[in-house]
Protein backbone atom coordinates (compact mmCIF):
# COMPACT_ATOMS: atom_id res chain seq x y z
CA UNK A 1 0.00 0.00 0.00
CA UNK A 2 1.33 3.64 -0.40
CA UNK A 3 1.19 5.95 2.92
CA UNK A 4 0.54 9.09 1.11
CA UNK A 5 -3.28 10.07 1.13
CA UNK A 6 -4.33 12.05 -0.66
CA UNK A 7 -7.37 13.83 0.46
CA UNK A 8 -9.84 16.76 0.56
CA UNK A 9 -12.33 18.57 3.13
CA UNK A 10 -15.53 17.87 1.39
CA UNK A 11 -16.90 21.45 0.54
CA UNK A 12 -13.48 21.52 -1.29
CA UNK A 13 -13.83 22.74 -4.70
CA UNK A 14 -13.95 20.60 -7.99
CA UNK A 15 -11.09 22.55 -9.26
CA UNK A 16 -9.04 21.91 -6.39
CA UNK A 17 -9.33 18.33 -6.76
CA UNK A 18 -8.12 18.38 -10.10
CA UNK A 19 -5.18 20.35 -9.33
CA UNK A 20 -4.57 17.49 -6.40
CA UNK A 21 -4.86 14.43 -9.24
CA UNK A 22 -2.49 15.91 -11.46
CA UNK A 23 0.36 17.07 -8.51
CA UNK A 24 0.09 13.66 -6.49
CA UNK A 25 -0.17 11.70 -9.72
CA UNK A 26 -3.42 9.53 -8.07
CA UNK A 27 -6.29 8.45 -10.25
CA UNK A 28 -8.50 9.17 -6.80
CA UNK A 29 -8.60 10.74 -3.78
CA UNK A 30 -10.42 10.59 -0.33
CA UNK A 31 -13.00 13.02 0.76
CA UNK A 32 -13.11 13.78 4.51
CA UNK A 33 -15.59 15.02 7.07
CA UNK A 34 -14.89 18.06 9.23
CA UNK A 35 -13.54 15.93 12.35
CA UNK A 36 -11.09 13.83 9.01
CA UNK A 37 -13.22 10.91 8.82
CA UNK A 38 -13.86 9.16 5.54
CA UNK A 39 -16.51 10.31 3.91
CA UNK A 40 -15.92 9.43 -0.02
CA UNK A 41 -13.80 9.45 -3.12
CA UNK A 42 -13.76 11.28 -6.00
CA UNK A 43 -11.85 9.45 -8.79
CA UNK A 44 -10.72 10.91 -12.03
CA UNK A 45 -13.83 9.14 -13.78
CA UNK A 46 -16.01 11.29 -11.34
CA UNK A 47 -14.86 14.22 -12.27
CA UNK A 48 -15.63 13.71 -15.68
CA UNK A 49 -18.88 13.14 -15.20
CA UNK A 50 -19.32 16.37 -14.01
CA UNK A 51 -17.34 17.82 -17.08
CA UNK A 52 -19.94 15.78 -18.97
CA UNK A 53 -22.66 17.49 -16.67
CA UNK A 54 -21.64 20.91 -17.01
CA UNK A 55 -21.23 21.15 -13.22
CA UNK A 56 -19.50 24.65 -12.17
CA UNK A 57 -15.63 24.09 -11.28
CA UNK A 58 -16.49 25.22 -8.13
CA UNK A 59 -18.95 22.55 -7.15
CA UNK A 60 -18.33 20.93 -4.08
CA UNK A 61 -16.61 17.43 -3.71
CA UNK A 62 -19.65 16.31 -1.29
CA UNK A 63 -22.02 16.31 -4.38
CA UNK A 64 -19.94 14.62 -6.78
CA UNK A 65 -18.26 11.66 -4.53
CA UNK A 66 -19.28 8.16 -4.42
CA UNK A 67 -19.87 7.55 -0.78
CA UNK A 68 -19.00 5.44 1.52
CA UNK A 69 -15.07 4.46 0.37
CA UNK A 70 -14.29 0.79 0.47
CA UNK A 71 -11.95 -0.54 3.24
CA UNK A 72 -9.74 -3.51 3.69
CA UNK A 73 -7.28 -3.71 6.31
CA UNK A 74 -3.54 -3.65 6.82
CA UNK A 75 -3.43 -7.20 7.83
CA UNK A 76 -5.70 -8.56 4.96
CA UNK A 77 -3.83 -10.55 2.21
CA UNK A 78 -2.85 -8.70 -1.14
CA UNK A 79 -5.58 -11.85 -2.72
CA UNK A 80 -8.09 -10.89 -0.27
CA UNK A 81 -7.66 -7.47 -0.98
CA UNK A 82 -7.60 -7.68 -4.65
CA UNK A 83 -10.49 -9.92 -4.92
CA UNK A 84 -12.61 -7.13 -3.16
CA UNK A 85 -11.80 -4.85 -6.08
CA UNK A 86 -12.73 -6.97 -8.49
CA UNK A 87 -15.94 -7.87 -7.16
CA UNK A 88 -16.84 -4.12 -6.61
CA UNK A 89 -15.63 -3.11 -9.74
CA UNK A 90 -13.29 -0.55 -8.14
CA UNK A 91 -9.69 0.32 -8.44
CA UNK A 92 -8.74 1.01 -4.92
CA UNK A 93 -9.02 0.15 -1.28
CA UNK A 94 -8.46 2.61 1.62
CA UNK A 95 -6.49 0.49 4.48
CA UNK A 96 -7.42 0.86 7.94
CA UNK A 97 -4.79 0.47 10.99
CA UNK A 98 -6.52 -3.39 12.94
CA UNK A 99 -8.74 -1.09 15.14
CA UNK A 100 -10.19 0.41 11.80
CA UNK A 101 -10.96 3.62 13.06
CA UNK A 102 -7.81 5.44 11.34
CA UNK A 103 -6.99 5.07 7.44
CA UNK A 104 -3.35 4.58 7.43
CA UNK A 105 -3.13 4.22 3.76
CA UNK A 106 -3.95 3.01 -0.13
CA UNK A 107 -3.90 0.08 -2.35
CA UNK A 108 -4.09 0.59 -5.35
CA UNK A 109 -3.45 -1.06 -8.57
CA UNK A 110 -0.59 0.45 -9.58
CA UNK A 111 1.26 0.17 -6.56
CA UNK A 112 0.55 -3.55 -6.38
CA UNK A 113 2.26 -3.30 -10.14
CA UNK A 114 5.20 -1.58 -8.39
CA UNK A 115 5.39 -4.56 -6.08
CA UNK A 116 5.15 -7.03 -8.62
CA UNK A 117 7.46 -5.40 -10.73
CA UNK A 118 9.98 -5.01 -7.98
CA UNK A 119 9.43 -8.65 -7.25
CA UNK A 120 10.35 -9.73 -10.41
CA UNK A 121 12.52 -7.67 -10.99
CA UNK A 122 14.91 -9.49 -8.07
CA UNK A 123 14.17 -12.56 -9.38
CA UNK A 124 16.90 -14.55 -11.33
CA UNK A 125 14.99 -15.81 -14.07
CA UNK A 126 13.92 -12.46 -15.28
CA UNK A 127 14.72 -11.64 -18.75
CA UNK A 128 16.07 -7.85 -17.85
CA UNK A 129 18.89 -10.34 -16.32
CA UNK A 130 19.54 -12.24 -18.90
CA UNK A 131 22.44 -11.67 -21.56
CA UNK A 132 21.47 -12.00 -25.31
CA UNK A 133 23.56 -14.56 -25.74
CA UNK A 134 22.57 -16.65 -23.06
CA UNK A 135 19.54 -17.42 -22.92
CA UNK A 136 18.64 -19.50 -19.42
CA UNK A 137 14.65 -19.81 -20.45
CA UNK A 138 13.13 -21.00 -23.58
CA UNK A 139 11.46 -17.81 -25.15
CA UNK A 140 8.28 -19.91 -26.08
CA UNK A 141 7.79 -19.80 -22.33
CA UNK A 142 7.93 -16.22 -21.35
CA UNK A 143 4.49 -14.12 -21.80
CA UNK A 144 4.33 -11.37 -24.47
CA UNK A 145 2.26 -8.48 -24.62
CA UNK A 146 0.09 -9.91 -27.01
CA UNK A 147 -0.78 -12.50 -24.49
CA UNK A 148 -2.16 -9.81 -21.80
CA UNK A 149 -3.29 -7.14 -24.11
CA UNK A 150 -6.84 -6.08 -24.10
CA UNK A 151 -6.90 -7.32 -27.74
CA UNK A 152 -9.51 -4.57 -29.59
CA UNK A 153 -8.68 -1.31 -29.58
CA UNK A 154 -11.56 1.62 -29.58
CA UNK A 155 -10.63 4.75 -31.74
CA UNK A 156 -11.89 8.11 -32.19
CA UNK A 157 -11.24 10.85 -34.93
CA UNK A 158 -9.49 14.06 -33.92
CA UNK A 159 -12.68 16.23 -35.25
CA UNK A 160 -15.20 14.62 -32.52
CA UNK A 161 -16.68 16.39 -29.63
CA UNK A 162 -15.48 15.72 -26.35
CA UNK A 163 -18.98 14.63 -25.21
CA UNK A 164 -18.29 11.79 -27.66
CA UNK A 165 -15.21 10.83 -26.07
CA UNK A 166 -16.66 10.85 -22.71
CA UNK A 167 -19.05 8.30 -23.22
CA UNK A 168 -16.93 6.71 -25.09
CA UNK A 169 -14.19 5.89 -22.41
CA UNK A 170 -16.80 5.55 -19.92
CA UNK A 171 -18.57 2.85 -21.87
CA UNK A 172 -15.73 0.93 -22.04
CA UNK A 173 -14.62 1.66 -18.65
CA UNK A 174 -11.16 2.91 -20.46
CA UNK A 175 -8.75 5.66 -18.35
CA UNK A 176 -7.91 6.57 -22.32
CA UNK A 177 -8.74 6.27 -25.70
CA UNK A 178 -7.03 6.10 -28.88
CA UNK A 179 -7.52 9.32 -31.60
CA UNK A 180 -7.02 9.07 -35.51
CA UNK A 181 -6.88 11.67 -37.71
CA UNK A 182 -8.05 11.92 -41.04
CA UNK A 183 -6.55 9.49 -42.71
CA UNK A 184 -7.02 6.86 -40.13
CA UNK A 185 -3.52 7.24 -38.54
CA UNK A 186 -3.33 7.14 -34.68
CA UNK A 187 -2.60 10.70 -33.80
CA UNK A 188 -2.50 11.04 -30.31
CA UNK A 189 -4.45 9.89 -26.89
CA UNK A 190 -7.07 11.53 -25.15
CA UNK A 191 -6.99 10.20 -21.17
CA UNK A 192 -9.25 11.15 -18.03
CA UNK A 193 -6.68 13.21 -17.05
CA UNK A 194 -6.75 15.51 -20.13
CA UNK A 195 -10.28 15.73 -20.13
CA UNK A 196 -9.80 17.19 -16.22
CA UNK A 197 -7.11 20.07 -17.65
CA UNK A 198 -9.79 20.46 -20.24
CA UNK A 199 -12.58 20.59 -17.73
CA UNK A 200 -9.92 23.01 -15.15
CA UNK A 201 -9.13 25.47 -18.62
CA UNK A 202 -12.49 25.83 -18.93
CA UNK A 203 -13.03 24.86 -22.61
CA UNK A 204 -16.47 23.81 -23.46
CA UNK A 205 -16.82 20.10 -23.70
CA UNK A 206 -18.75 20.06 -27.38
CA UNK A 207 -14.69 21.39 -28.11
CA UNK A 208 -13.26 19.03 -31.16
CA UNK A 209 -10.96 16.46 -29.57
CA UNK A 210 -7.90 17.22 -31.44
CA UNK A 211 -7.67 20.84 -29.60
CA UNK A 212 -7.02 19.05 -26.48
CA UNK A 213 -4.20 16.37 -27.80
CA UNK A 214 -0.83 17.33 -25.93
CA UNK A 215 1.74 15.35 -27.37
CA UNK A 216 0.98 14.63 -31.20
CA UNK A 217 1.90 10.90 -30.07
CA UNK A 218 1.04 7.50 -29.22
CA UNK A 219 3.46 5.66 -27.11
CA UNK A 220 3.48 2.08 -27.65
CA UNK A 221 5.35 -0.87 -28.04
CA UNK A 222 5.39 -4.19 -30.56
CA UNK A 223 2.75 -6.71 -29.85
CA UNK A 224 5.84 -9.78 -29.14
CA UNK A 225 7.55 -7.08 -26.44
CA UNK A 226 7.91 -9.48 -23.33
CA UNK A 227 5.81 -8.30 -20.84
CA UNK A 228 8.11 -6.63 -18.70
CA UNK A 229 10.26 -4.90 -20.97
CA UNK A 230 6.49 -2.93 -21.28
CA UNK A 231 6.00 -2.66 -17.46
CA UNK A 232 9.30 -0.87 -17.33
CA UNK A 233 8.15 1.97 -20.26
CA UNK A 234 5.25 2.37 -18.15
CA UNK A 235 6.71 2.11 -14.18
CA UNK A 236 9.39 4.61 -15.88
CA UNK A 237 7.66 6.82 -17.45
CA UNK A 238 4.55 7.40 -15.38
CA UNK A 239 2.10 5.61 -18.14
CA UNK A 240 -0.72 4.05 -17.37
CA UNK A 241 -0.82 2.05 -20.46
CA UNK A 242 0.58 1.23 -23.84
CA UNK A 243 -1.12 0.84 -27.48
CA UNK A 244 0.20 -1.96 -28.73
CA UNK A 245 0.82 -2.67 -32.48
CA UNK A 246 1.60 -5.12 -34.67
CA UNK A 247 4.24 -4.77 -38.10
CA UNK A 248 4.93 -0.73 -36.95
CA UNK A 249 3.54 1.94 -35.06
CA UNK A 250 0.19 2.51 -37.21
CA UNK A 251 -1.22 -0.64 -37.08
CA UNK A 252 -2.36 -0.44 -33.21
CA UNK A 253 -4.17 -3.56 -32.46
CA UNK A 254 -4.56 -3.72 -28.23
CA UNK A 255 -3.70 -1.80 -25.20
CA UNK A 256 -1.99 -3.25 -22.08
CA UNK A 257 -2.47 -1.21 -18.94
CA UNK A 258 -0.90 -1.44 -15.44
CA UNK A 259 -4.47 -2.68 -14.16
CA UNK A 260 -4.14 -5.43 -16.88
CA UNK A 261 -0.05 -6.38 -15.24
CA UNK A 262 -1.94 -6.21 -11.94
CA UNK A 263 -4.37 -8.57 -12.35
CA UNK A 264 -2.56 -11.12 -14.62
CA UNK A 265 0.75 -10.98 -13.36
CA UNK A 266 3.80 -9.23 -12.92
CA UNK A 267 6.59 -11.06 -15.14
CA UNK A 268 7.15 -12.34 -18.45
CA UNK A 269 7.86 -15.66 -17.00
CA UNK A 270 5.37 -18.38 -16.09
CA UNK A 271 7.04 -19.09 -12.71
CA UNK A 272 6.27 -15.63 -11.46
CA UNK A 273 2.84 -17.70 -10.08
CA UNK A 274 5.25 -18.67 -7.27
CA UNK A 275 6.30 -15.07 -6.85
CA UNK A 276 2.92 -13.96 -5.92
CA UNK A 277 2.51 -16.15 -3.21
CA UNK A 278 6.45 -14.98 -1.59
CA UNK A 279 4.63 -11.18 -2.62
CA UNK A 280 2.08 -12.05 -0.31
CA UNK A 281 3.94 -13.20 2.72
CA UNK A 282 6.16 -10.25 2.17
CA UNK A 283 3.50 -7.41 2.56
CA UNK B 1 8.88 48.45 15.51
CA UNK B 2 10.04 45.77 12.13
CA UNK B 3 7.92 44.76 9.83
CA UNK B 4 7.64 43.04 6.53
CA UNK B 5 8.39 46.33 4.77
CA UNK B 6 12.09 46.40 6.38
CA UNK B 7 12.60 43.07 5.11
CA UNK B 8 10.86 42.10 2.39
CA UNK B 9 12.81 42.22 -1.73
CA UNK B 10 11.11 44.27 -3.95
CA UNK B 11 12.28 43.26 -7.06
CA UNK B 12 10.86 39.62 -7.35
CA UNK B 13 10.17 37.83 -11.06
CA UNK B 14 6.73 36.33 -11.22
CA UNK B 15 4.82 33.46 -13.17
CA UNK B 16 2.06 33.48 -15.11
CA UNK B 17 -1.10 31.05 -15.14
CA UNK B 18 -0.98 29.63 -18.54
CA UNK B 19 2.90 29.28 -18.92
CA UNK B 20 3.92 26.20 -19.32
CA UNK B 21 5.92 24.54 -16.65
CA UNK B 22 9.22 24.42 -19.11
CA UNK B 23 8.66 28.11 -19.29
CA UNK B 24 8.55 28.46 -15.48
CA UNK B 25 12.00 25.66 -15.16
CA UNK B 26 13.53 28.49 -17.68
CA UNK B 27 12.03 31.53 -15.86
CA UNK B 28 13.17 29.94 -11.94
CA UNK B 29 17.16 29.64 -13.58
CA UNK B 30 16.79 33.00 -15.23
CA UNK B 31 15.56 34.69 -12.14
CA UNK B 32 18.27 33.38 -9.86
CA UNK B 33 20.74 34.81 -12.24
CA UNK B 34 19.36 38.20 -11.95
CA UNK B 35 19.07 37.99 -8.46
CA UNK B 36 21.81 36.59 -7.90
CA UNK B 37 20.11 34.35 -5.63
CA UNK B 38 18.82 30.83 -6.04
CA UNK B 39 14.69 30.95 -6.57
CA UNK B 40 12.97 27.79 -5.17
CA UNK B 41 9.64 29.75 -4.89
CA UNK B 42 7.89 32.15 -7.31
CA UNK B 43 4.34 33.62 -7.37
CA UNK B 44 1.83 33.17 -10.09
CA UNK B 45 -0.12 36.68 -10.96
CA UNK B 46 -2.71 37.72 -13.41
CA UNK B 47 -2.44 40.54 -15.69
CA UNK B 48 -3.57 43.17 -12.96
CA UNK B 49 -0.31 41.81 -10.82
CA UNK B 50 -3.09 40.15 -8.50
CA UNK B 51 -1.39 37.05 -6.70
CA UNK B 52 -3.47 33.87 -8.05
CA UNK B 53 -1.10 31.44 -6.92
CA UNK B 54 2.93 29.99 -6.11
CA UNK B 55 4.42 27.62 -7.61
CA UNK B 56 7.67 26.39 -5.45
CA UNK B 57 10.22 23.55 -6.31
CA UNK B 58 9.04 21.09 -4.68
CA UNK B 59 5.58 21.23 -6.96
CA UNK B 60 8.21 20.77 -9.65
CA UNK B 61 9.95 17.64 -7.94
CA UNK B 62 6.47 15.93 -7.54
CA UNK B 63 5.74 16.70 -10.88
CA UNK B 64 9.63 15.24 -12.25
CA UNK B 65 9.59 12.66 -9.51
CA UNK B 66 8.31 8.95 -11.43
CA UNK B 67 5.24 7.86 -9.17
CA UNK B 68 6.66 4.62 -8.89
CA UNK B 69 10.38 5.36 -8.42
CA UNK B 70 10.44 3.32 -5.40
CA UNK B 71 10.68 0.11 -7.57
CA UNK B 72 14.76 1.58 -8.99
CA UNK B 73 16.22 0.57 -5.93
CA UNK B 74 16.67 -2.67 -6.99
CA UNK B 75 16.79 -1.77 -10.81
CA UNK B 76 20.12 -0.09 -10.39
CA UNK B 77 21.55 -2.26 -13.54
CA UNK B 78 18.73 -0.74 -15.70
CA UNK B 79 19.78 2.13 -17.76
CA UNK B 80 17.00 3.94 -18.38
CA UNK B 81 17.21 5.85 -21.71
CA UNK B 82 14.99 8.91 -23.30
CA UNK B 83 13.60 9.37 -19.16
CA UNK B 84 14.52 13.31 -19.13
CA UNK B 85 13.56 13.34 -22.65
CA UNK B 86 9.86 12.33 -21.54
CA UNK B 87 9.73 14.38 -18.33
CA UNK B 88 10.92 17.37 -20.57
CA UNK B 89 8.41 17.00 -23.23
CA UNK B 90 5.36 16.05 -20.10
CA UNK B 91 6.83 19.59 -18.82
CA UNK B 92 6.03 21.34 -22.52
CA UNK B 93 2.46 20.42 -22.34
CA UNK B 94 1.49 20.92 -18.16
CA UNK B 95 0.59 24.89 -17.45
CA UNK B 96 1.56 26.60 -14.23
CA UNK B 97 -1.86 26.89 -13.28
CA UNK B 98 -2.29 23.46 -12.85
CA UNK B 99 0.28 22.11 -10.56
CA UNK B 100 0.31 25.91 -8.11
CA UNK B 101 -0.50 26.27 -5.20
CA UNK B 102 -3.71 28.50 -4.53
CA UNK B 103 -3.83 28.62 -1.02
CA UNK B 104 -1.20 31.04 -0.56
CA UNK B 105 -0.38 32.52 2.85
CA UNK B 106 0.29 36.79 2.61
CA UNK B 107 1.19 39.50 4.94
CA UNK B 108 1.08 43.04 4.85
CA UNK B 109 3.77 45.68 4.99
CA UNK B 110 2.58 46.49 8.57
CA UNK B 111 2.80 42.74 9.31
CA UNK B 112 5.40 42.77 12.63
CA UNK B 113 9.19 40.12 11.39
CA UNK B 114 8.11 38.56 14.75
CA UNK B 115 4.41 37.70 13.61
CA UNK B 116 6.10 36.24 10.25
CA UNK B 117 8.59 34.29 11.68
CA UNK B 118 6.04 32.29 13.73
CA UNK B 119 3.81 31.92 10.16
CA UNK B 120 6.90 30.40 9.03
CA UNK B 121 7.94 28.07 11.91
CA UNK B 122 4.44 27.05 12.12
CA UNK B 123 3.57 26.18 8.55
CA UNK B 124 6.77 25.23 7.20
CA UNK B 125 7.16 28.12 4.40
CA UNK B 126 9.94 29.72 3.54
CA UNK B 127 8.66 32.96 1.38
CA UNK B 128 5.51 34.47 1.82
CA UNK B 129 4.24 37.48 -0.29
CA UNK B 130 3.59 41.02 1.14
CA UNK B 131 0.33 42.03 -0.42
CA UNK B 132 -1.29 45.53 0.23
CA UNK B 133 -4.24 46.61 -1.39
CA UNK B 134 -4.20 43.41 -3.95
CA UNK B 135 -1.17 44.53 -4.76
CA UNK B 136 1.79 42.38 -4.47
CA UNK B 137 4.78 44.98 -2.85
CA UNK B 138 7.47 42.70 -2.09
CA UNK B 139 8.79 39.05 -0.57
CA UNK B 140 9.72 38.06 2.42
CA UNK B 141 12.33 35.03 2.51
CA UNK B 142 13.12 33.16 4.97
CA UNK B 143 16.98 33.55 4.32
CA UNK B 144 16.88 37.22 4.58
CA UNK B 145 14.60 37.25 7.63
CA UNK B 146 17.14 35.31 9.19
CA UNK B 147 19.94 37.56 8.39
CA UNK B 148 18.03 40.60 9.54
CA UNK B 149 17.58 38.81 12.65
CA UNK B 150 21.15 38.08 13.13
CA UNK B 151 22.63 41.17 11.85
CA UNK B 152 20.27 42.73 14.95
CA UNK B 153 21.19 40.14 17.43
CA UNK B 154 24.54 40.58 17.04
CA UNK B 155 25.03 44.32 17.31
Amino acid sequence: MRAQIVSLPAESSIQRAIRRLVKYKVNALLVTDENDHPRGVVSKTDIMAGYYAGLPIDFPLENIMISPPLFCRAADSLESALDTMRSNHIYRLYVTDDNQDRVVGVLAYPDIVGLLYRYCHACNRSVLKQGKDQRLLDERDRIRVRDVMTPSVKWFSEQENLLRIMEGLSAHRFGAILIKDSEGIPSGVISKTDLMRAYMRGIPPETAARTVLTSRSVISCDDGAFLEVALQKMVLSDLQRLFVYQRGPHNIVGVFSLSDAARSRSGSCYACVSSRIKVEGMR
Amino acid sequence: MFTARNVMATTFCTLRADMTIMEAIKLFQRASREEQRRIFGMIVTDEAGRLLGMLSMYDILLFVRPKHVQVWGTMTDIDVPGLMEVVSERAKSVRVEELMTTHVVTVTPDTHVMVILDIMIKKHIRRIPVVSDERIEGMVYLSDLFYFLVDRLSA
